[in-house]
């Protein structure tokens, strides 16, 4: 404390500010860095989505016989997807509770307070969201490996899931992060991510589409979930499919586009000065 | 760049709901200065300095940092100056070196210079013993000390401090401050620091402006203000009450007013202490001999209490405690 070092001076100060993607790697790994630091947030939901996946599969799959558009494909093949929604719903919420604590805190005003981009804030956390839930993901197919599917896409068709999963938990996200940037709070920002868990069931959840009918049918026809799923569920049980994997794709993508837009609303509402 | 270091001008804030938190203020800060902005809580210190760090819009007039628009070149004055507010913001999960270095990067600060600068700024700030240690772990005062490295990371020309002692027990408080005169003497940068403390005020600033209601009411360095009440007074203690009445009459002439309390004879009088051989030749001219002498300068609470109408401790008690 006694003397102050020779760097200090005011003449040292650096004048260019990184450009866009060094300063979301630095924010992206800096979330990753405090996700991990806070293990009890990511373990049950990966616990939860292994232990639905393991009852369905023993409750439901003996029941496959019954439905008919699933003849001589497997029932885990079927249900695995679900659970791996879950897990992208659980990543994004993640990625909110992230930048909750940073609004609480005081730290996201502090990030304010130097030139970063505004939209790194809105990355780092979706993109840290992003890459838990990723792993996740990988997490539930290898339990689903070891009970004993068999994709019939092989491993790339593993990764193909594994990158729908991540694009749709990435468009999840950007609702959260918007209620985190809204509210401020925790609590508002944990019940805005069950919102989407509704969803998950106003689709082809435990049958396909075709049997599904009246307004479920209706709801689940515009729900991105079910276009999700069955791109999921042709890329485990069936085969290569372009058109589904297209749909699948898209409907991520929407998703993705119109939440995106209501973060960078929210980002706006919240970073105004006043 | 020859301008001031702070320029506001006419600056005012209303909330809604009527709320007036500043009324058309007006004051400069010179480069290289420690300003204190001394005030009860909610008297408009707060919304100043966010106003001046870009954090909040005014509502009417304007004010330049380091030469920048605060409300137009929010950019520009973020690089120049550094904030610590009253809230620190730290991420309690992270450690003291990742929090600076990171900020050190995106301030544009290579891998290895940021390093270097979050380990040199730990350093002086006293905490390279706690680096190994979340920042959740850590006490109030090593909070505020590392807030205020995060301020310094980007080597700001102005540094901007809110109520920086608040909350603070004694040893740590004196140890911000001398880190706060350090700052200012050995790089030269200049300090705007809001305080509810006299005492501070009276320590670190060389000039100091009250506010109350959302009005400078008095401004000046602390030993112009404390003279500006002229309630200095020069104390002598006698043998007995009629040796102190005998020197009465001898002094009377000189003092604005006088009093005699028992053995001892208080003169008030402005520059009291130029006054102090005039006053001790012309006893010996009379042979009479004090047996002490001392000299009493009114305070800033003096001046708080001239300028107001109230003490600023008694205002401080109605205010809501901060947390």
């Amino acid at each position: 404390m006694e003397t102050i070092p020779q760097t200090t001076s005011l003449s040292h100060a650096p004048t260019n500010r990184p450009w866009l993607p060094k300063q979301v790697f630095l924010v992206v790994w800096r979330s990753l860095m405090t996700i991990f630091r806070t293990p009890e947030a990511i373990l049950p939901p990966i616990g939860i989505s292994i232990f639905f996946l393991v009852i369905y599969e023993s409750t439901l799959g003996k029941a496959s016989g019954f439905i008919p558009n699933l003849s001589g494909n497997s029932y885990l093949g079927f249900i695995l997807p679900l659970s791996i929604v879950s897990a992208s719903l659980s990543g994004a919420g993640i990625a909110a509770q992230n930048l909750v604590r940073d609004i609480e805190s005081g730290y996201f005003d502090k990030l304010l307070l130097t030139p970063i981009h505004r939209a790194a804030l809105l990355l780092g956390p979706i993109m840290a969201g992003a890459l838990i839930l990723g792993l996740q993901a990988s997490i539930v197919v290898s339990i689903g490996l070891l009970l004993g599917l068999d994709p019939a896409t092989g491993l790339p068709g593993l990764l193909a899931v594994v990158g729908l999963a991540v694009l749709l938990g990435s468009g999840f996200a950007g609702f959260t992060v918007s209620a985190a940037l809204g509210s401020g709070s925790a609590a508002a920002t944990q019940g805005a991510s069950f919102i989407f868990f509704p969803l998950t069931f106003l689709a082809p959840t435990f049958v396909p589409l075709d049997l599904l009918d009246g307004w479920l049918k209706t709801a689940a026809r515009i729900n991105p979930i079910t276009y999700v799923l069955e791109a999921m569920r042709q890329l485990l049980n069936s085969g290569w499919d372009a058109a589904s994997i297209e749909k699948g794709v898209l409907a991520c993508l929407l998703l993705a586009a119109a939440m995106y837009a209501l973060a960078v609303f929210a980002l706006r509402a919240r970073t105004r000065r006043s | 760049m020859t301008e001031d270091a702070v320029v506001v001008e006419k600056l005012a804030k209303h909330y809604p709901g009527d709320v007036l938190a500043v009324d058309e203020v007006s004051f400069q800060v010179e480069r290289g200065q420690v300003f204190g902005f001394l005030g009860p809580n909610g008297a408009g210190k707060s919304t100043t300095i966010k106003i001046l760090t870009t954090l909040a819009l005014p509502t009417s007039g304007g004010a330049r940092v380091g030469g920048f628009d605060v409300v137009s070149q929010a950019a520009e004055v973020r690089g120049i100056a550094g904030v610590a507010l009253q809230e620190v913001g730290l991420d309690p999960l992270m450690k003291p070196l990742e929090l600076l270095t990171l900020q050190g990067r995106l301030f544009g600060y290579a891998r290895q210079q940021a390093a270097e600068r979050a380990t040199e700024l730990l350093e002086l700030v006293g905490l390279s013993d706690a680096a190994g240690r979340r920042v959740g772990t850590y006490s109030g005062g090593m909070r505020r000390r590392l807030d205020l490295a995060v301020a310094l990371v980007h080597q700001p020309e102005i540094l901007f401090l809110d109520e920086p002692t608040t909350g603070l027990d004694p040893a740590s408080r004196r140890d911000l401050w001398r880190e706060v005169r350090r700052l200012n003497r050995e790089l030269g940068m200049t300090i705007f620091l809001t305080t509810q403390y006299l005492e501070e005020a009276d320590e670190l600033a060389d000039v100091v402006a009250i506010i109350d209601r959302g009005v400078i009411a008095a401004q000046g360095s602390p030993a112009k203000l404390k003279a500006s009440v002229g309630s200095e007074s020069i104390n002598l203690a006698f043998e007995d009450r009629a040796v102190a009445e005998r020197a009465s009459a001898q002094l009377d002439a000189m003092a604005e007013s006088l009093q005699i309390d028992r053995d001892v004879v208080r003169l008030y009088l402005p520059k009291a202490a130029e006054m102090i051989p005039a006053v001790i030749g012309r006893l010996q001219g009379a042979q009479i001999e004090p047996l002490s002498l001392t000299l009493t300068q009114p305070t800033l609470d003096d001046v708080f209490l001239q300028v107001t109408g109230q003490r600023l401790q008694a205002a401080e008690g109605e205010a809501v405690p901060q947390a």
